[in-house]
Order: C-alpha cells, then structure tokens, then sequence
C-alpha cells in the first residue's frame, strides 16, 4: 500500500541527448548552437518548428530551429541570453550535452509557399526561425518564385548571421533589403522600422505568401503595410511567441483563445488569427 | 575545486534569520561539504579578510557607521544576498520611519539615551546593489537552500512573485477569513510555504507584497471585514515602511 | 449496468473491508464548515454530509507538485521518467467532483497523451455518493448538468431511508461488491425509492441562472467586450484561490529542484495558475494578459468557451468552489448573471 515509483515508457518529458558540437558567438547576447543527437538520428523538424532546450537542474527553454530540415546530420539553434536557461546554455562548451524535446508545433507553409512568390519579413531574432525556412528554400531554390527578404534589426551591430546574410544579399535570386533603427553615420544601408521597406517591394499580391516572424510590437504595423499592399489575409503568415513550458498543448501557458500556440502553432495564417482576440 | 566563500553578517535586526540556518539541522552539515564558512558570528568567531563569494547582509541600515560596513561589505563580495525581511523591506524596524526622532527616542530610551545614532531604516538595496533577496521574518530555510544550489550551480534565482494564498491552497488550510480572522496573505509575496496559516497564526505581511498588488481591492475586503482604514494602513505597513518612506538618503 | 443495495448499517463494515485492502480517501471535517479529503480508517472520520472539499479530487490524478522525471548528471545525464502513485480508493466523490475528473481525462488523454497522468489515474477507484439536497447558494450544478450520476465512477451510492442503493460501473466495482459479501439484492421498494428521489432531485435543483447549457458558450463570446470584466479585474486580488480549488483547472508549470548534492534532482510539475502575474510573461518582459480583467476572463473562457470548442464540454462542474473562496467576493453565478442582463 505504499507509494511506489513507477517507470514512464512514453512520457513526453523525456528528453534526448544533444551533443554540441559547434558553438559560435553571433553578438553579444547570441550565439550559435549545432547540436548532434545521438548516433547522428536526424531530427526531422519544418522549418518554423521549436525544440524544447533542456539543462537539468535548471529547466528548460522553447527555442525555433534556425537551420534548414535538409541539413540532416545536425540541427541549429540560435540562443539570446535573456533569464535563466539561456544563460545557463550561453556558459556551455563544445562537447556538452542539452536535453532536446520536440520538434514541436506546426511550422511555416512550406508546401503552399511552392511555386508562388515569397516574401518573409523579420524582425530581430525573428530571423532565427526564418533562417531555417531561407535555407530550405535556397536548397530547393526552383520550387519557389520571386524570393524577397526583409530584415529589420535595431543596429548593425546586433545583426544576426551577418556574414550568412552578405551571401544572401550576392545571390541573384534573393532580393535582400535591410533596414536598422539606429545606425552610424558610416551605415550605408537603411535608417527606419521595417514598415517602411515594404512600401517598395515590387509583388504580385495575389501570387505572394508572406511570412513574417518577430517580436510582437512588430506584427500589427506590418499587417497593415501587407494589407495596403493587396495580400490575401490567407497568404499572411505570422509566428507567435507565448510563455510556454510543456509544448504538448496542457499546460496552459501559451494559450489564447481556444488555440495552444505550442501545438496548434507557433506559426498561424493572419486569416486565422485577426479573429482571435488577444492574438496579435 | 574550491569551496566558495560564504560570509553571514547583520545589521540591525534580531538574528533570528541567522538562526534558521544555524538550526537548519543535518542538512547543515551537507552544506558544509559544499561551502566554506568564512565568517558567522552565530556560530563561529573566526574572521576573513579576503574576498567573500556570497555575502548573506541580515538587518536593515539606520546609521553611516552600518551604511558604511554595508559598502565594504559589497565591495569585498561578488555576490550579496539580502537576507530577510530588515535586509529585504526594512522590515518592522522601518516602522520607526513614522515617528519623530525625539518621539522614538524617548519611546524606546526613556531618560536612557546614550546618544546612540538611528537615522531613517533603509534596506539593504536602498544603500547598495543587491543580487539576490530572500524575504521572510524569518527566513523560510527551504528558499535558503533553494537559492544556495541555484548560485552554487551558477544559474540566477527569483524569489517567488506568487501569493501567499497559492501556497496556502496547496497546503489545503480553511482560509483565515472564513474562521472569522484576516489575513494579508492575498496581496503577501509567498515562497513561505503558508508557513504562518500552516501553524494557525494569519499572514502579517512579512515578505512584502508582490510585485504588482491590487492594493486598493484588497483595502476593499479589508473594509468589508471591518477593518478601520488606520488599521489597515498600519497592517499593510507593518514591514515595509522602510519602502514607503522611499528611496531615502 | 448493475445494481445493489448495501443496508446502512452495514456501511461500516463496507468501509473495513475498503480499508483492509487499499489506502481510503474520503471527505473529513476541518474548522469552520470546511472539508478535506482525506485518509480515513472507519466510517466514524467520514463525513457523509459535506459541502465540496476545499481542494477537488484532482489533487491524487494531478497532485500540487508531482515528479516527472529524475535525473542524475554524475552519469552523463542519465535520467528515468517517473510516476509516484499508491492504489487509493476515493469514497464519497459527488457528481460535479465526477465531472470533473472526467475533464481532466479528456485532457490528459488527448493527444499528445500524458502517461503520467493516466498511470496514475488507473491506480485510483473511485466511489461516489450522491447529493440529496443541494449543497449551498454558490453550487451551480443543476446550471451545468452536473447533479445527476453520469458515469465515472467505480460504485455510485445513493442514500435512501434505510439502505445505499449501488449502481456497479466496472467491473472493479463488481469485484468489490461480491467479495465483501455485504450487498443485497435490489428491492422493488428500494428502485421506487430512488426514482421518487430523482424525481424530488429534478424540482430541487433549478438553476437560478436564466441560461440554458447549450446557450453559455455564445453568452462568453457576446460579451467579451462587458463592462463586468473590467469591475472582476478591479476587484480581483490574483491570489490565485479560484484556481487551485477549481476541479477542472490544469495549469502547470514545471520545475527542476536539484538535490544538495547538485548532480541529482527531480523535474516537477507544479499547478500553475493564469491569475499568476508572470504565467504569460515572455522573455523581454511582455506580458500578453498584463491586466488582471484580461486574466480573469481568460479563466471564465477557459471553462466557458475555449475548452468547449475543443473539448465539446464545458470545463465548469458548478462545484462552487470558486465563490466560496474568493477573496474578493466574484461570484461565479453572479457573474454570468451580470453577462446575461447586460447583453439583454
Ligand atoms: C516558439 C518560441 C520560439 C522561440 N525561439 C527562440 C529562439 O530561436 N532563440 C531565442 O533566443 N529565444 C527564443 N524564444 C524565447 C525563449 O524561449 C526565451 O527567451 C526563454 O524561454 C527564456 O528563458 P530563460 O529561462 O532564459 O528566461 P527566464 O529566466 O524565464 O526569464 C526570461 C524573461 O521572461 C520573463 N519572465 C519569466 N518569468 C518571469 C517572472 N516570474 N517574473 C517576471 N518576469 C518573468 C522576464 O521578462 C524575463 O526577462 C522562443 C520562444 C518561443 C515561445
Ligand atoms: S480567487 Fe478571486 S481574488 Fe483570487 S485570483 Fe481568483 S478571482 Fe481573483
Ligand atoms: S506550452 Fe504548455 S500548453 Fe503550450
């Protein structure tokens, strides 16, 4: 009649063993991850996707996947310091090991995005998750259209993957425009919030998706501009960041509205979401 | 590896939170396979002149000479921890930041005063930078430890910002309100484990309150238990008057 | 389904046998008109009469804190998912504790499944006992169809003038009552009994809400925009009571606690509440329901709205709970009345 403990064979907490293998300063509050699962197991995520990031003893942290899905051999995140696990993931070296979960959620639209024209708009480390989706589409550069990008950031110095983006920015089949908010005198490239650059890209409304991922404050001002621009509603999609812990749709934390960011999202159409209060 | 060095220190204030660790137990010993105990006038009377890797600060500050040994103290430590309610709000001692100095004096000293200096009671934070707080008259020894792990694994810490009454509800008490009394537990930073309710006594209040409280509806259940807007000023008040006087120099 | 009769004066006797074989958990008194479930060892520490305990059952299915998995990094991260449970009878759980309970399932059976939830589910038996008068002003069952037995339960009681009439669920229940030979059969007296009682029940518990259960959802969605939430976010304290003493409230977060000596620990879940002022806190400190109007809505919904459309239920027993331990006086059915009038 005692308590016992019994052995859980499925739980969804259990995590596996990430190896890093590569660990590479972006900034100063971002670094760079490649981690390795065991015996090289792919982690066969979608671009857009999350992992739960875990360090026992200090807990865990949900973190997109920043690499694209046809790098298989290893996964990539890319970690902000910002409290308490990502700070503890910052102080780690090549060789530890984190706890992995997931992938989680449901990401960006890869299969719709095929054969339309593209445009994805970032802001800040929103660039991360997009990274994985600019990657994919490089990789498989004939099954989409026309490809812009637009990234906003707050200086040049907090830019993330510059030297990754000043290969974008030679492709010819990207059009990259960038825009920071404060610059040096020296910056020779755009002063302004990213609103302000999509006035100017040249789209065909009807045959564009849109992705947009960034910080909240972001998605409203940038709706209006894709709106302005003629952009189905259904053609707008936008990754939204929540509080979450379990990443399995129970604990509440990222919940708005009848949706479980972690399951049902992160990433969501705007069709969707401008009906659900509280969402953007 | 070495052991870091781990100082206990007070200012004004009862010592009662020094105790707690003192009579935290066998787990005590634990502790001290993992830090070295360099100074701790409770237990031991040997001195360090070096530099201390936790600094626990107990009591508040209401004179230069403890504002004084308060910077040292800071400066010779990476990392200070302000150490129970006197350290963390001021605690009752703040109380005195409501009266007049002559009146205090003569209240506590009669005709006895030998000119001992008390200047407004500031916390600890209000004087120098602090790392970490743990609230509580006393200190809740499970939190102590909490907090000791955290920084000895080198991750950040926050104390708690949830109500008392979460606790409370775990620990499946009748509510304090509902045995007729009341109970500052609704608006009270916990992490205390409903220590007080647990024991039959009401929350007075003694961590603080949390970081955002709704002040004025809990002025509201108050009035409506009868309470006289006085009484409830001085409840609420009863730890943090060192806070509410301000940022004083 | 299957039915027996236990004679009163053999209920002691019943809850011997119970105890002889398990752990038993059944509502006690506490101070003040509260009750608690609790271990008990004989009838005599059971209160058969009580208003809903001040924690719901869910406290043994999803416990304040309960361990997820323990790890130890002194082997290269070794870890082992874990469930701590013990075979408990719970006795005496009235209907809207049963309705609840079944929430809970729903969710934790949903898919991605929680096996720590349902390992300790299937470990638990569960007796309930029906409420012959309705329990204080702030239930609400008969609003939320919750007075009568719908299933969940093992054995169901219901008190007649000189027996307990038996309605056998399982066949665990069955077991229970053939080996401890203490059950009668079914009289016609005793079936015309119950059935005047139901009908007696049927009058007794009306809801003083003017809705229809099927008409709550859309209530929520009409005023979402009320005025009523902005007075509940005046009043409300975020001392978080409403939730934890909530059946159907499952929030969690989950927590690492280390062992002192640093290498082993445990990962916990901890009930967790939407009242918290950090629960929707992101990192950069945006707070998506910052007010406290925003958080106490975002509750009602949750048992109103938003687990209906995914659950097809409401996620309210009309247990009361909430009411009786507020510390601001929100009233539950107070508030939908309030909706109601104001939407016209
Ligand atoms: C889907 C998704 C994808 C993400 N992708 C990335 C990514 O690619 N890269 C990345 O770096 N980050 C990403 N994030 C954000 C990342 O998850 C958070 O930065 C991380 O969880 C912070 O955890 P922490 O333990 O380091 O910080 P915490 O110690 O939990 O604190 C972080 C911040 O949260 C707030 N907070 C938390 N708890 C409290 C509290 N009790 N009181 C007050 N404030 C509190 C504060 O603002 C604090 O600064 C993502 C988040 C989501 C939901
Ligand atoms: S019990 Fe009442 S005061 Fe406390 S959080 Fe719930 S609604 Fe607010
Ligand atoms: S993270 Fe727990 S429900 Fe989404």
């Amino acid at each position: 009649m005692a308590v016992e403990t019994v052995r859980i064979n499925n739980s969804g907490y259990r995590v596996k063993h990430g190896l890093l293998r590569r660990i590479t300063p972006l900034t100063e509050h971002e670094k760079l991850f490649e981690i390795m699962l065991p015996e090289g197991e792919s982690l066969d995520h979608d671009p857009g996707q999350f992992v739960q990031v875990s360090l026992f003893g200090v807990g865990e942290a949900p973190i997109s996947i920043c690499s694209s899905p046809t790098k298989r051999e290893a996964f990539e995140i890319c970690v902000r310091q910002s409290g308490r696990v990502t700070t503890a993931i910052h102080k780690l070296h090549e060789g530890d090991i984190v706890g992995i979960r997931g992938p989680f959620g449901i990401g960006f639209p890869v299969l719709p995005l095929e054969g339309n024209d593209v445009l994805l708009v970032a802001g800040g480390l929103g660039i991360a998750p997009l990274r994985s989706l600019i990657n994919y589409i490089i990789d498989n550069r004939r099954d989409f259209g026309k490809v812009d990008i637009l990234l906003g950031c707050r200086d040049p110095e907090s830019m993330l993957f510059s030297s990754e983006i000043g290969h974008w920015q030679k492709r010819i089949d990207l059009n990259f425009c960038c825009s920071v908010d404060h610059a040096a005198p020296e910056w020779a490239g755009n002063v302004g919030v990213i609103t302000s650059l999509i006035p100017g890209v040249n789209l065909h409304p009807l045959k564009t998706f849109v992705v947009v991922c960034g910080p909240p404050v972001m998605y409203r001002f940038v709706i209006e501009e894709l709106l302005k621009k003629g952009i189905p509603e259904r053609q707008i999609f936008l990754s939204l960041e929540r509080h979450m812990k379990c990443g399995l749709g129970k604990c509440g934390h990222c919940q708005i509205d009848n949706i479980y960011c972690c399951q049902d999202g992160p990433v969501f159409s705007y069709q969707k979401l401008k009906n659900i209060k509280g969402a953007i | 590896m070495t052991r870091p060095k781990v100082a206990f220190f007070d200012f004004s204030c009862c010592e009662g939170c020094q105790l707690q660790v003192a009579n935290i137990g066998e787990t005590l010993l634990d502790i001290l396979n993992l830090v070295e105990l360099v100074e701790f006038r409770e237990v031991m009377s040997e001195k360090w002149s070096g530099r201390y890797t936790v600094t626990f600060a107990e009591g508040s500050i209401n004179n230069e000479e403890s504002a004084q040994k308060l910077r040292m103290l800071r400066d010779r430590s990476d990392i200070l921890v302000a150490y129970g309610s006197c350290a963390a709000t001021g605690g009752v001692i703040g109380m005195q930041n409501r009266i007049s100095r002559d009146n205090l004096i003569s209240t506590v000293y009669g005709d006895q005063w030998g000119g001992e200096e008390t200047r407004t009671v500031r916390a600890i934070h209000q004087v120098v930078k602090v790392d970490y707080t743990l609230y509580g008259c006393p200190i809740n020894p499970a939190e102590f430890l909490s907090l000791l792990k955290a920084i000895l694994c080198g991750i950040s810490w926050r104390a708690s910002d949830n109500a008392v009454c979460v606790e409370c509800k775990f620990n499946e008490n009748v509510c304090m309100y509902d045995r007729g009394a009341t109970c500052l537990g609704p608006i009270t930073r916990g992490g205390c484990n409903s220590w007080c309710v647990n024991n039959g006594n009401v929350c007075y209040g003694c961590r603080g309150m949390v970081d955002n409280p709704n002040r004025a509806g809990a002025e509201d259940v108050l009035l409506t238990h009868g309470l006289k807007p006085e009484l409830i000023a001085a409840k609420m008040e009863m730890y943090t008057g060192a806070l509410e006087a301000g940022n004083v120099k | 389904m299957h039915q027996a009769l236990l004679s009163k004066r053999r209920l002691a006797d019943f809850v011997s046998y119970l105890v002889s074989g398990h752990k038993l958990v059944a509502p006690v008194p506490l101070q003040d008109g509260h009750f608690k479930f609790d271990e008990v060892h004989s009838l005599d520490e059971i209160s058969l009469k009580y208003i809903p305990t001040i924690l719901p059952p869910k406290k043994y299915f999803m416990p304040q804190r309960s361990s997820l998995l323990r790890y130890d990094l002194s082997k290269i991260h070794e870890m082992e998912e874990i469930v701590e449970l013990e075979q408990l009878v719970l006795f005496g759980v009235h209907t809207c504790d049963l309705a609840g309970i079944h929430c809970l399932n729903i969710v934790f059976s949903d898919h991605p499944k929680d096996p720590h939830y349902l390992a300790r589910n299937n470990f638990i038996t569960i007796i309930g006992l029906e409420c012959n008068d309705y329990c204080d002003s702030s239930a609400g069952c008969a609003m939320l169809h919750t007075h009568l037995p719908k299933g969940g339960y093992d054995l169901f009681l219901t008190e007649l003038s000189d027996s307990y009439y038996i309605h056998i669920n399982t066949q665990k229940g069955e077991d229970m009552v053939d080996e401890s030979s203490l059950f009668d059969d079914v009289t016609r007296a005793a079936e015309g009994e119950l059935n005047l009682l139901r009908s007696r029940k049927r009058e007794l518990f009306t809801s003083e809400v003017p809705i229809r259960y099927q008409d709550i959802p859309r209530l929520f969605e009409e005023t979402f925009d009320s005025d009523v939430w902005s007075q509940l976010g005046e009043k409300c304290l975020s001392c978080g009571n409403c939730t934890a003493v909530c059946p159907t409230c499952f929030c969690f977060d989950i927590v690492d606690e280390p062992e002192l000596d640093l290498s082993k620990g445990e990962r916990l879940r901890v009930w967790d509440s939407c009242q918290n002022e950090a629960f929707a806190t992101v990192a950069g400190g945006e707070n998506f329901r910052r007010k406290r109007m925003d958080r106490q809505r975002h509750r009602f919904h949750r048992k109103f709205k938003y687990l209906m459309d995914r659950y097809g239920r409401l996620f309210c027993t009309g247990c009361g709970r909430c009411s009786r331990s507020c510390m601001a006086g929100i009233n539950l059915k107070r508030t939908i009345s309030a909706l109601i009038e104001e939407r016209g």
